[in-house]
């Protein structure tokens, strides 16, 4: 008997191999198992033989949508800044995607920074990925030598331990409180869509943060950015973050400071956050991926709550809405608007 | 005969007058406009609110009469009047009597000093003498021109030489002139407009209102003061008696309207119905106890007008109460209040109470008015409304003298502005040969490039007369200005606007090689343009330059804290310095001009319009879907005027088609549209491009016909079932089987006024009625009978109501609960309806049943709204720009729009919207380029990623997505600078000129600097 | 940097005012003559949708004790929408700012239309009282800049 996970790596494989032998894609946008236990790593299968190695498991945690504007364009021939795009269809890139990579691939295409006549969505309904941290805190600071994965339990071994823990338990914050873990576009499907989520309490965390007074709010943000070391692995991770100069690298106009200064970090968190409100799909890569441990997901998710709250939006449910901030509504609230807030009071 | 004269007197400052003086300004006249104030502004700077948007009067207007007071081509001639006028068409001379100001415009700099020590306080009539005023006064805050007036019937020194001149002895700038004396001059002009508008009328007669009488009885234009936050108690709602707010106010209708027994005023108008909702809706927003019951007495609701009908209902939701009741009396209360006494429908006396009475009083023409009509032999109408003929809606019985606004018919402000332009056609199309003669133009030096010198910023600090100094410390600002990083020259000036510090500032410009400049004064919103004319001269680009508010947003607001008023004008200083270092040359933007229009639809309106502009030498291409010239109008008997339709429209259509400037596209559609203002490129479904510089849509609206439905009252199933357009067609073959009928019924809002439909279609009460008498001339001893909502015969159509009564029309209301039943009984109409007055069923028998049918818009308007990215009312209507002041202009410059597809219009409104749209169009046309934004939005395709999100937050549609690279790209004379793409971009891809994010950090940091 | 806390201490608030309603008004203040406190140094912009929440962020960098960006009422914008779109970016940044600690008070927003000078010194009153009552700003602050005093 396979798991599910690995039911899900053949269907991939099949897929894959399909699509690369009819020539309907010129690569394949996957996972393959990396070289630490049970760590998976991002792999494009470029023939039939690459495909044999695609793979899946609960340690996807980086988001696909990210390589994909890159690899669709290292299909187009060169050209320079002014020159027309080539005449006729261009080589297709298919990719695996589960609901919140697909949600932002659909921001990316509201976005034209991919075209959705060029890729192949494979979609993968998600059953939420493991947060390495939770797992290895589940077995103090010993080293863990292999993990094999159940459908429902994981088993971890290392030098003279081993663990049996619920699978659940060690799954990230983002795939727990997921309420659309099945991809919303897609053209191939593996597996079967096992429909939105009801959390009522989605964005407790957040609301854990806003109970705080504003001292220990301040508080609470120092602490989480002062470890930050400006190494930008969240911002490189993100499918959101593609201008070619980031603002925390752009001296004209410079609007955060070069240094580790704690101003800085700040600033670069609240403006890398606030550029993704409105887009974020809350895939959670950056924080899978920052080596400081930083739970920068919370500032996205105010965010997101407040979209939510504020515009009646989520992000990448349906191309054809658009993002909240490129469009509004006359009825938008303006309870915060001090004119407003006082014509309320006199009343 | 000589070439006629090309310049045209405008008289009358308000809305319609400034209107049709910046529209022959524009388009290559010289205007003189007359106004009898001391400023221009009219009734319109008078509202609060306007209706039904509910936009801030004085801030949509004042903009324009900014423009119009800055105008090179236009004479400003205030607290003057118009003695006579002699001539006709292209050569006129009209003699003018300029009355005394007694303070010098050029000196004034409108400080207030002089208000403020003037010890004579009178009424003020821009108040309706709710509230008072000084002898030395200014208008209102806004006022154009911005300049003090004696007013020398209050003067106490005009009175009595010798006495008082306080004024005199505190003016900063020496601008008080005692010896003022009135100058008569006399003007040769082309052609005359008068728009001298209306006045409120005055029901001090009226006894049963109680006005006068009670102190807490006020008209609506006073209570219109009470509202504004510029009035007499601030905009705080304050009832007369006792400053107390009111709880309960009551709005009584048709004061001085609709009523021939006491105020003579047979006519409707128009406008009441909507500022008496306006002004319980606004006076709802302002009520702080958030219960104020708003009570509106009326007769009919005549919300007739775009938009209005949506604005009534809102109201109601809003809880703002309708009662349809004529009030008999006014009678004094306790406490100051009021009881209204008014039968209900049943019948009943009734007694209500009230702390505030509105009388919602009509709109008349001022007896001066009349007199100076008679005396430039001007037919007048049986209401003193100068008269006009439906076909030519703005021409006067006198040729070369046009009308526009209320001086010939009650009317709204967009109805006014229309007809505005029209009137500008009417003028411009008279004297087009010499367009560009008697106008000015300003020439300027070349530009010294500045690109590759450091910057040489001087700094002028104004002290106007004392209004800074006595605050800020000028010398101590000054001396901080020269020490600022690149600055090479400081200075303080006693007045920096005065004429001879701006020439010695264009000398020290040239001498001190200076390349920016700053002048720390007043607000740039009036003197920037001033400054920048000066660098020009003095041969720098004018954008080098900024302004340090240190007057209106420092000495002025910060009176008791000298010191740190001073260290505020040292920071603004620095900031503008900071600020100006970063400024570039910018670019005088122009795009060029084809000379061409399109017009799409040849109906009344596209007709008209196309002829308007050919018959001023323009090109024009005219493009109809069918393959015959004339639309709806082919299907219309006669206009309530009794003019027939046929003669007209057969006239227009060989004018049209014998004109050799009128292309004709018959069977043709557009396909597709590129380009902007001056230069558009259109496709035709018939294969041909059309290059054009302008362009006006005027394709119609369509005739509803209830096949089905809850309206269909056995419209295509009994053949005696009409709607108005299919009576028409009867009259129009003179079926003579209409003399025959005994009895005849019309249903009005058939279709309109409800929920699918929810606008009224203006246009059917008048049409029904007219139609209705029609049949009682072919045969009198018709019973007729009207079946109606609210009869809505609004201005002077009004008389058509009151005629078809006095004949013996019945008229029977019915409401949306309470629907007319209408059976077949074996080939013969039934009608049952509930007579609301009666309380009981009424069946008729009659022989025809005609359905008045809604006007609904075009479903293909749709397509063509988008091609041209024009927007649409929910209704499925074109959206103008601005309802009340751009009302035949789209947002999208060098679109205009006519007729039906805008609103249903009855053919008169229609010709003067087709005639306004061709003068906009002109403005276009008669220049070889238009000026476009030069301070606009610059993208780095090195930063762009391509996302879109500038070309989605763009209103102008002036940013796109280039194909081929990808990026976004920002079409300059499309742009208009308001940056609302630069703080949308993430990646600081795209940036405004002179106002970009590096620029604007700049004078953030330096504003910080000092602390 | 330091900054004296006390009576008299004048916070320095900037407010970004679009040039067509809130400039007016402010400059309708000045003509009408109503007294504010002397704590603002205004910016003006073509429309507040041209203020980006980093420009707000820079002036809080820059060391403003509070910020004010005013523009047109909705409907009045003479953009037709700029504050449409500037009514959406700050409801989000004014709720997260607040989230990571920022004092309420210190970013404010208004719409004052060109004939509210009364109304444009009033809020000036209020935000500078808000702002006096927070004291010095001192997140957020970058303390590099030099000082001339």
């Amino acid at each position: 008997m396979s798991t599910v996970n690995e039911k899900i790596a053949g269907q991939i494989q099949q897929i894959a191999t399909q699509l690369l032998e009819s020539k309907e894609v010129a690569l394949f946008l996957g996972y393959t198992q990396g070289t630490v236990p049970g760590a998976m790593q991002p792999f494009v299968a470029r023939d039939v033989e690459d495909a044999k190695r695609l793979s899946w498991s609960s340690f996807c945690v980086v988001n696909l949508a990210n390589y994909l504007p890159g690899l669709l364009r290292s299909l187009e021939p060169p050209r320079r800044p002014n020159e027309p795009p080539p005449e006729g269809p261009l080589p297709k890139v298919g990719v695996v995607a589960t609901g919140c990579w697909s949600r932002n691939m659909v921001v990316q295409i509201q976005e034209n920074q991919i075209d959705r006549e060029r890729v192949v969505i494979v979609g993968v309904p998600s059953r939420g990925m493991v947060d390495r941290r939770k797992l290895q805190e589940s077995v103090g600071q010993r080293e863990i030598t292999s993990i094999q994965e159940d459908d429902n339990s994981l088993l971890i071994r290392g030098n003279g331990f081993e663990k049996v823990i619920n699978r659940w338990d060690v799954i990230r914050d983002n795939c727990q409180t997921c309420v659309h873990p099945d991809p919303v576009i897609y053209d191939r499907l593996v597996g079967s869509l096992s429909g939105d989520r009801n959390i009522p309490d989605r964005f407790r965390q957040v609301e854990e943060i806003e109970a705080l007074s504003v001292e220990e709010r301040w508080n609470w943000f120092q602490e989480e950015i002062s470890s930050c070391i400006r190494c930008y692995a969240c911002r490189n991770v993100c499918p959101l973050c593609y201008c070619p100069t980031c603002f925390v690298d752009d001296s004209r106009p410079q609007w955060v400071g070069k240094s580790k200064e704690q101003v800085d970090t700040a600033l670069f968190h609240i403006v890398r956050a606030y550029h993704c409100a409105g887009r974020c799909t809350d895939c959670g890569s950056c924080e899978s991926v920052c080596p400081m441990g930083i739970k920068m997901r919370l500032f996205t998710r105010k965010l997101q709550k407040d979209c939510l709250e504020l515009f009646d939006f989520e992000p990448g449910l349906d191309p054809d809405i658009p993002l909240p901030l490129t469009t509004y509504s006359t009825s938008d609230p303006e309870d915060f608007i001090l004119t407003q807030i006082r014509k309320g009071d006199e009343k | 005969m000589d070439r006629p004269k090309g310049s045209v007197l405008v008289v009358g400052g308000g809305i319609s007058g400034v209107q049709a003086a910046l529209d022959l300004a524009d388009s290559g006249f010289f205007v003189h406009l007359v106004e009898k104030s001391s400023a221009i502004g009219g009734s319109m700077s008078q509202l609060d609110k306007t209706f039904p948007t509910n936009d801030c009067s004085a801030c949509i207007l004042s903009p324009k009469l900014v423009e119009a007071g800055r105008h090179l081509n236009i004479n400003l001639l205030t607290l003057s009047e118009v003695l006579d006028i002699q001539g006709g068409p292209g050569h006129m001379k009209v003699r003018i009597r300029k009355n005394p100001r007694y303070v010098d415009t050029e000196k004034c700099i409108a400080c207030g000093t002089c208000a403020e020590k003037c010890p004579k306080k009178v009424p003020n009539e821009f108040d309706l003498g709710l509230g008072t005023r000084k002898a030395i006064y200014l208008r209102y805050p806004q006022a154009v021109p911005l300049k003090y007036a004696i007013d020398p019937e209050a003067c106490i020194y005009l009175n009595k030489p010798g006495r008082c001149g306080f004024c005199k002895k505190v003016c900063p700038s020496g601008a008080i002139n005692f010896d003022d004396r009135p100058e008569e001059m006399t003007l040769e002009v082309g052609s005359v407009i008068l728009a001298l508008g209306f006045r409120p009328y005055d029901p001090s007669a009226l006894d049963f209102t109680g006005y006068k009488n009670f102190k807490n009885v006020v008209t609506s234009m006073e209570f219109e003061r009470l509202l504004s936050p510029s009035g007499p108690c601030m905009g705080h709602m304050e009832r007369p008696s006792d400053k107390s707010e009111p709880q309960r106010i009551a709005w009584l209708q048709c004061v001085g309207s609709r009523d021939i027994n006491r105020a003579c005023h047979g006519y409707c108008s128009s406008v009441c119905c909507m500022y008496a909702i306006k002004q319980a809706v606004i006076a709802k927003e302002h009520s702080k106890s958030g219960n104020l019951q708003s009570s509106i007495f009326f007769m009919d609701m005549r919300t007739h007008g775009k938009g209005f009908e949506a604005y009534y209902d809102r109201a109601r939701e809003e809880g703002i109460r309708f009662k349809r009741a004529r009030v008999h009396t006014v009678l004094p209360a306790k406490d100051d209040n009021l009881v209204l006494r008014y039968s209900n429908e049943a019948g009943e006396l009734i007694d209500e109470e009230f702390d505030l009475v509105v009388l919602s009083v009509g709109l008349e023409t001022d007896p001066e008015v009349i007199r100076l009509c008679h005396d430039l032999d001007i037919e007048l109408d049986q209401d003193n409304f100068v008269a006009t003929s439906p076909f030519s809606p703005v021409a006067t019985s006198k040729p070369g003298i046009f009308v526009c606004g209320a001086i010939s018919e009650p009317k709204d402000i967009p109805q006014s502005v229309m007809e505005a332009s029209a009137a500008a056609c009417g003028a411009g199309g008279m004297l087009h040969e010499a367009r560009w003669t008697q106008t000015k133009k300003k020439e300027f030096p070349p530009e010294r490039n500045v690109y590759s010198e450091p910057p040489r910023i001087g700094v002028f600090v104004c002290s106007c007369g004392i209004n800074i100094a006595s605050v800020v410390d000028v010398n101590e600002v000054t001396e901080y200005a020269r020490k600022l990083p690149g600055v090479v020259f400081a200075q303080n000036n006693l007045f920096t606007c005065s004429q001879d510090t701006i020439n010695q500032m264009a000398e020290t410009i040239k001498k001190e090689r200076l390349n920016r400049v700053v002048v720390a004064s007043c607000t740039p919103r009036t003197h920037e343009p001033l400054f920048q004319e000066t660098l020009r001269e003095a041969g720098i680009n004018k954008f080098l330059f900024e302004m340090a508010n240190i007057r209106d947003q420092d000495s002025w607001v910060h009176q008791k804290w000298p010191e740190k008023a001073t260290e505020k004008a040292k920071d603004l200083v620095r900031m503008a310095v900071a600020k100006v270092r970063g400024d570039e040359p910018l670019p005088y933007n122009h795009v060029p001009v084809t000379k061409k229009a399109l017009v799409i639809g040849a109906g009344v309106a596209g007709m008209v319009s196309a002829l308007s502009l050919a018959e001023q030498g323009f090109p024009v291409c005219l493009v109809e879907r069918k393959e015959i010239l004339g639309g709806h109008a082919r299907k219309f008997y006669r206009t309530w005027h009794g003019r027939v339709m046929k003669e007209y429209l057969e006239e227009l259509i060989k004018r049209v088609e014998s004109n050799p400037n009128i292309d004709l596209e018959l069977g043709t559609t557009i396909e597709d549209v590129s380009g902007s203002v001056g230069r558009f490129k259109t496709t035709l479904s018939n294969g041909k491009n059309v290059e054009h510089g302008v362009a006006i849509v005027a394709v119609g609206a369509e005739s509803f016909k209830p096949r089905s439905g809850p309206w269909n009252y056995l419209y295509g199933k009994n053949p005696n079932v009409h709607t108005l357009l299919e009576l028409d067609q009867r009259f129009i073959k003179d079926d003579e089987g209409l003399k025959g009928l005994k009895q005849a019924a019309f249903i009005h809002c058939v279709g309109s006024r409800v929920p699918e439909r929810p606008y009224c279609s203006r246009v059917c009460c008048t049409h029904a009625i007219d139609q209705a008498l029609k049949l009682k001339e072919l045969n009198p001893d018709m019973d007729i009978f009207m079946l109606y909502r609210d009869i809505r015969t609004y201005g002077k159509r009004e008389h058509l109501y009151q005629e078809a009564r006095e004949k013996g029309i019945v008229f029977i209301r019915y409401d949306l609960e309470h629907l007319p039943e209408v059976w077949d009984d074996d080939g013969k109409i039934v009608i049952e309806v509930e007579d609301q007055i009666i309380g009981k069923r009424v069946r008729l028998h009659p022989e025809l049943l005609v359905l008045a049918s809604a006007v609904r818009p075009r479903d293909d308007v749709g397509e063509l709204s988008k091609l041209f990215k024009c927007a649409m009312t929910e209704e499925g209507f074109l959206l103008e720009a601005h309802m009340k002041l751009r009302p035949v202009d789209f947002a999208t410059d060098g679109v205009y729009l006519a007729g039906l597809c805008h609103y249903p219009k009855p053919v008169e409104e229609t010709i003067a919207q087709a005639q306004a749209a061709a003068s906009r169009a002109a403005m276009v046309l008669s220049r070889d380029s238009v000026p476009a934004e030069s301070i606009t939005a610059e993208v780095n395709p090195m930063k762009c990623t391509g996302c879109a999100v500038c070309t989605k937050v763009c209103a102008y549609h002036a940013v796109v997505m280039d194909g081929k690279t990808g990026k976004a790209v920002v079409d300059t004379g499309m742009c208009k600078g308001c940056g609302a793409c630069v703080a949308a971009c993430r990646s600081d891809a795209i940036t405004l000129k002179n106002l970009g994010n590096e620029q604007i950090m700049a004078a953030v940091e330096a504003a910080m600097e000092s602390w | 940097m330091e900054k004296a806390m006390g009576e008299n201490w004048e916070p320095k608030i900037i407010a970004f005012l679009c040039n067509w309603c809130s400039y007016a008004g402010a400059d309708l203040a000045g003509v009408s003559r109503y007294q504010y406190p002397p704590s603002i140094r205004i910016v003006r912009v073509p429309c507040s949708g041209r203020v980006s929440p980093n420009l707000i962020l820079d002036a809080l960098r820059s060391g403003a004790d509070g910020v004010l960006v005013s523009g047109c009422h909705p409907g009045d914008c003479h953009y037709i929408s700029g504050n449409l779109y500037a009514r959406r970016r700050f409801a989000l940044l004014e709720r997260f700012l607040e989230f990571i600690g920022i004092e309420p008070g210190r970013v404010n927003f208004s719409w004052v239309s060109a004939s509210e000078g009364e109304q444009f010194a009033e809020v000036v009153q209020e935000v500078t009282e808000r702002v006096r009552k927070l004291g010095p700003a001192k997140k957020l602050v970058k303390e590099i800049t030099i000082c001339p005093r």
